[in-house]
């Protein structure tokens, strides 16, 4: 009963037998016209050795692809594409808003409040990991 | 042997003693109540003292031209992003759209304006389409590259674009910082990347006010 519980908590919170748990996987609604969109989420590192995110996949976007946001100074932010997302042994990293994201280009579909955008995540040791994306205001 | 003179002279002393001290302490309530009514409110953005009114810049709608000088009485909020902007863009016109719900009826003595800085994707009609989706009554205003280079330009906003992939295409890094200026057309506030809705929110109602 208690195995049935814990394995439960465990589909519940995202989390799958990988060592990695995926948490508050959001995106904005988007504005039909803007051609693009940004996920955000949190990874978290269960294991001994260090994994990286090194690509994403939405049946909802054209191409997905991840970014991260940089201060250029004097109040100028830049974005620039990013080969991999480093998720630290026993750590964690979290994509949000002026920071790392993943990146929907040519988005496929309208994003309302509410809806849920499938997302497959895939890491270098972990394997892929699939999600979905609830889309909310913040 | 104590004499009954001593103890009530004592007793005496401590009760004046005890009166100065209520007397300061009542004091310093006053004076520390008092300066915090009086103390000017503090602006969470940068603030600035223009002199002279902002360039008055005119550029395209999807309803036909608009210039700053159009809104002279209320307080205009100029941001200037892109509509191919993923992440900072829809977080700053989701928070800017935030604070004028928290301003209530005072959002009527605000306009929200956002300029591209990406003429070569943007048009007026995707720039209204882009902004009506944070909030209806905020305008997205686009030009010609040169009209844009010059606002931007007497705004001190910079914009260039920056490659990116095959599927992005380029990217621009641009001025994320959101300007809020007043009724009279002169710049007022800086308001950096990140400044919570809330802020944003009183430090418009004092411009207002």
């Amino acid at each position: 009963m208690r195995k049935i519980a814990a394995a439960l908590l465990l589909v519940l919170a995202g989390c799958s037998s990988s060592g990695l748990s995926v948490a508050d996987v959001w995106g904005r609604p988007s504005p039909s016209v803007a051609a693009n969109a940004a996920f955000y989420l949190t990874i978290e590192s269960h294991s001994d050795t260090a994994d990286q995110l090194v690509s994403a996949d939405s049946s909802a976007c054209g191409t997905t692809e991840l970014h991260e946001m940089y201060d250029a100074g004097d109040g100028v932010m830049g974005m620039r594409p990013v080969q991999e997302i480093d998720i630290p042994a026993k750590g964690s990293v979290t994509l949000a808003p002026g920071g790392l994201h993943v990146m929907c280009i040519g988005r496929l579909a309208d994003f309302a409040p509410g809806d849920r955008v499938p997302l497959t995540l895939e890491f270098r040791n972990a394997g892929t990991i699939e999600v979905d994306v609830t889309i909310r205001e913040n | 042997m104590v004499r009954c003179e001593d103890t009530h002279l004592l007793l005496h002393r401590m009760k004046r003693v005890l009166i100065i001290a209520g007397s300061i302490l009542a004091l310093l309530v006053v004076v520390i109540v008092g300066l915090r009514m009086f103390r000017p409110y503090g602006f969470a953005g940068t603030v600035i003292q223009s002199p002279e009114p902002s360039y008055d810049f005119t550029l395209e709608s999807a309803s036909g031209p608009v210039s700053l000088s159009d809104f002279r009485g209320k307080v205009v909020v100029l941001y200037f992003g892109y509509t191919f902007c993923p992440d900072v863009c829809p977080t700053t016109m989701t928070d800017l759209a935030k604070a004028m719900r928290l301003l209530g009826t005072k959002a009527n003595d605000v306009q929200v304006i956002m300029v591209s800085v990406d003429p070569e994707r943007d048009t007026p009609g995707s720039m209204e389409a882009y902004v009506h989706a944070f909030d209806p009554a905020f305008i997205g205003l686009a030009g010609t590259p040169e009209q844009i280079a010059a606002t931007a330009a007497k705004y001190g906003v910079f914009y260039s674009k920056q490659p990116g992939s095959d599927a992005t295409g380029y990217l621009i890094a641009h001025t994320a910082t959101v300007m809020v200026i007043d009724g009279e057309g002169r710049l007022k506030l800086l308001e950096d990347f990140g400044t919570s809705p809330q802020d944003i929110s009183a430090d418009l109602a004092h411009v207002i006010s």
